[in-house]
């Protein structure tokens, strides 16, 4: 295995356990989730050496389930943008079947998009946080790659549920998610639709939009059924993401001191100065440019947080309102943008996820599909975000787009 | 003070609950250990941990905001009180900033001049105590040590409207909210011991105006005294700074005990306060709220009422055995083995509790059961000792394990009341005074007091003095 993609490699994994359904099968996890004794420094010099004390949930969870954990992937500073990220290549290069990725702006779906590769943001909620290095707790959520749907399928059902250890999941019972793909016989819709956001594809160039109305055309051909959907508001999701983000972004790494764990100035005269010179040191340029916005808006202009705050409810009242009457909205995943270079600012960071965002802000489950938007500049790959709780919902329909044979059953 | 200014004053109150376990771990919640015992992942906040808020917690501060008659809120929700400083690990407290558990509250005191006086409450919200820091000296070297077993313990602020007007309105309403809060079995509310700590906020205005100006937060005082005396001192330094001249400028004064004086530290810092996205908003229905009030136990105004009603005792003495809850429980006990209320509640409040004062002794450890006490004062009332050597008894009862009844038959407290006896030794002392019976047949009412005197000593005490009162009286006519 390649030391370039994984950041910790178990030299000695534990025998998986029997009998699971997940028996054989092996994943690997980005160095912002926690495996007890493993370094997790989340692609931060602020958690330098820091060796988990306990599994996430979603690791317990994987292993219960007979998983073979095989390492940890490089991710990018807390998981913020796809900067050095590696959890994709590990599933090209075929080492692991599946891996599972902090999505915050839409990360695990576009580096998914860029693989050719299945990717999938459950609900907000679904999957436990609890042993994930977050940025931004009420977007955060873990995410799934994988190479096939059924892995997908199988994976989520492993690791999704409540959890006591994550407060912020909610009292829904799991039984009310169980609809679609991998539920009980004779659940199964007979039919389903899609909207089309329209304001999705003006990211797009005239060689988008033509894969983009092809891959409608095979949509609606495997059954689904289509119409266009007016989201006036659209480009308020990534405004309110960036500010509401930020500010999340910038309490949750008040506890990155340097005193308890990672790196620590050495020589400051005093608390204060080892403190800033410490985290000073810690975070990259681009970090702490988002940290510096969200400290901003907190002891400055809190009451543009506040708006922010009150958007980000309308937005999630529009996004069920444009979801009334179908079952799912259908947009790309990545638009054409060229993010093979390193985004330098936290605006080129947030030109990657224009399409993903959305989700993060509603919490609404994400699915991204490869094979339909092929371009020069890669896979777009295909969206569908589903009703919040409609995590099944989304994978049966994507089962409907491809051929029985296409995929390893 | 000059007459024609008067003092506004707001306290700010927080008050540590006495649940067993933090706020949002499961840590215990104990002062005295040994530094950084009772800590783990998530009151230390490493990465990858999550709150998880104590229920035990939302129901001690719902009682305790109960007890302060407040209106519990249908939604309230925490804040992240964002500051950097040593003693908060994760860079923000979490805080109850813009939805509060608890409005528009109240308690009634008695002012000064014996009238009733409304302090009202503007609201109560809970947050997770930070962790203490201790200065020392390593060599010439100044270093801080933090200890986090107090970080992330359950604690509710009270923030009362500036309503207090004197030092001695902000005394009795402390003492007050206390009875009240350790009465609902919330907190121990002890200001020595850290679980309860004051802030005053103290300003001035001419008399008769309704305009609030600057003010100046007092802290650091461990005790109600100190909270009383500092605001006199506060009210008298901001007089003096008008009378020059000077403005009053807003900031944060200590109290220092010592000299007895307020000096200013730093300019107060305020951080933003942001929802906390963890931490699921608190929501309460009607039913667990009834059973939060079914909960509360009778509080001192009612169970005062009460005592006077069932009992038969003075508003003063109803007053004194309701105002803390495990007294009034200890008078309950006693009465139940048919004492006199009265009796019991002077012998409690006269007797026993200055005699536990100066042991340095808490009554519900006390030797002295209810039981034990009810004994003595039956024997009291039935004559078969006396007052002096009731008082005799109720020491040894602290100090043995033994029953009144035991204790007046090892020391022969057993009071004579028998006729003949006393006759002869009323005798016997008149004989050998003859200059005071003279006396007092002369006139001087004040020889009957010695030669009482000396009949007592000559029994050793043990006399019945209203029987040896009227053979004397009778004796001497």
């Amino acid at each position: 295995m390649d030391s370039k993609i994984f950041s910790y490699i178990d030299p000695s994994p534990p025998a998986p356990a029997d009998g699971g359904a997940l028996s054989g099968k092996r994943a690997a996890v980005q160095s912002s989730i926690s495996v007890k004794g493993w370094p997790t420094e989340a692609g931060s010099r602020a958690l330098e050496g820091f060796i988990a004390l306990e599994d996430a949930t979603v690791v317990e969870r994987l292993r219960a389930a007979g998983a073979i954990l095989a390492g940890n992937t490089h991710t990018g500073e807390l998981g913020f943008g796809l900067a050095g990220d590696t959890a994709s290549q590990a599933l090209k290069n075929g080492l692991v079947d599946v891996t599972l990725m902090t999505d915050t702006l839409g990360e695990g779906r576009v580096a998914a998009a860029s693989a050719g590769v299945f990717g999938f943001k459950p609900s907000y909620g679904r999957v436990s946080r609890f042993g994930l290095v977050g940025l931004v707790p009420s977007m955060d959520c873990c995410s799934i790659l994988g190479k096939s749907l059924d892995d997908l399928a199988a994976f989520l059902e492993a690791v999704e549920g409540h959890d006591d250890r994550d407060p912020s999941m909610g009292d829904t019972p799991l039984e009310a998610f169980r609809m679609g793909r991998g539920s009980s016989p004779g659940s199964e819709r007979s039919s389903l639709s899609a909207g089309v956001v329209v304001q999705s594809l003006e990211s797009l160039n005239a060689g988008g939009r033509k894969v983009f109305e092809e891959a409608l055309r095979r949509v609606e051909k495997a059954g689904i059924a289509l119409r266009e959907v007016q989201c006036e508001d659209f480009d308020l999701f990534r405004i309110v993401h960036n500010v509401i983000g930020s500010v999340e972004a910038s309490s949750s790494c008040g506890k990155f001191d340097g005193v308890r764990y990672g790196h620590c100035a050495a020589g400051a005269k005093n608390w204060n100065e080892m403190y800033l010179r410490s985290r000073g040191e810690s975070f990259g340029r681009v970090l702490k440019a988002y940290l510096f916005q969200g400290a901003y808006f907190q002891f400055e202009n809190y009451p543009a947080f506040e708006r922010a705050c009150s958007l980000r409810a309308k937005l999630a009242q529009a996004g069920r309102k444009w979801l009334d009457g179908v079952d799912m909205m259908i947009l790309p995943t990545r638009c054409a943008a060229a993010h093979d270079r390193p985004a330098e600012t936290v605006e080129q960071v947030y030109d990657i996820f224009p399409l993903t965002l959305p989700a993060n802000v509603t919490g609404q489950p994400a699915l991204t599909l490869p094979g339909f938007l092929p371009t020069s500049a890669g896979d777009l790959g295909l969206q569908l975000v589903g009703p919040a709780g409609g995590d099944r919902l989304l994978l049966e329909a994507a089962g409907r787009l491809y051929p029985r044979t296409e995929e390893a059953r | 003070m000059t007459t024609d200014h008067e003092a506004v004053i707001g306290l700010e109150i927080h008050v540590q609950l006495n649940c067993p376990t933090k706020m949002f771990c499961d840590c215990p919640n104990r002062a005295g250990d040994e530094p950084n015992q009772n800590t783990c992942p998530i009151c230390l906040w490493l990465p990858g941990n999550l709150p998880r808020f104590s229920r035990e917690a939302l129901e001690k501060a719902t009682l305790a905001c109960l007890a302060l008659n407040c209106d519990i809120q249908k939604e309230s929700a925490f804040d992240q009180k964002v500051y950097y400083y040593p003693d908060l690990p994760k860079g923000y407290q979490l805080s109850q900033f813009h939805h509060p558990l608890a409005k528009n509250g109240w308690l009634n005191i008695t002012d000064a001049d014996g009238g009733t006086k409304k302090i009202r409450i503007q609201k109560i919200h809970m947050e997770e105590d930070v962790a203490r820091l201790v200065h020392e000296k390593e060599g010439r070297t100044s270093v801080s040590l933090v200890d986090f077993n107090r970080a992330g313990a359950p604690l509710v602020e009270i923030v009362t409207q500036p309503d207090v007007r004197t030092p001695h309105q902000a005394m009795e309403f402390l003492r007050c909210l206390r009875s009240q809060l350790r009465y609902s079995g919330s907190s121990d509310c002890s200001m020595e011991q850290g679980t309860m700590r004051v802030d005053a906020n103290v300003s001035l205005r001419p008399r008769g105006s309704d305009q609030m100006n600057t003010k100046v937060e007092i802290k650091n005082m461990n005790s109600i005294r100190h909270v009383g005396d500092a605001i006199a001192y506060e009210i008298t330094r901001q007089a003096n700074s008008l009378k020059a001249g000077e403005p009053i400028v807003l900031h944060t004064r200590l109290w220092d005990p010592d000299n007895r004086v307020t000096t200013a530290m730093r300019g107060k810092f305020e951080g933003p306060c942001v929802p906390d996205p963890s931490v699921p908003r608190i929501v309460v229905d009607d039913a667990w709220l009834e059973e939060m009030r079914r909960a509360l136990p009778e509080m001192p105004d009612k169970k005062a009422a009460r005592f006077m009603e069932q009992y038969g005792l003075t508003a003063e003495e109803a007053s004194m055995m309701s105002a803390e809850r495990e007294l009034s429980e200890y008078f309950e006990a006693v009465v139940e083995h048919k004492t006199s209320p009265r009796l019991a509640a002077q012998w409690i409040s006269g007797q026993l509790l200055p005699l536990l004062k100066e042991r340095n002794a808490v009554l519900p450890e006390s030797a002295v059961t209810p039981e034990c006490f009810a004994g003595l004062l039956l024997m009291l009332a039935r004559e078969e000792i006396n007052a002096n050597a009731a008082k005799e008894v109720l020491k040894r009862l602290q100090e043995s394990g033994d029953t009144p009844e035991e204790i007046v038959a090892q020391c022969g407290f057993r009071q004579v009341s028998e006729a003949g006896e006393l006759e002869a030794l009323v005798d016997r002392v008149l004989a050998e005074n003859p200059s005071a019976v003279e006396n007092f047949r002369k006139g001087a009412s004040k020889a009957m007091g010695f030669l009482m005197g000396q009949a007592m000593q000559a029994s050793g005490g043990k006399a019945n003095p209203r029987l040896l009162k009227e053979i004397m009286t009778r004796k001497l006519q």
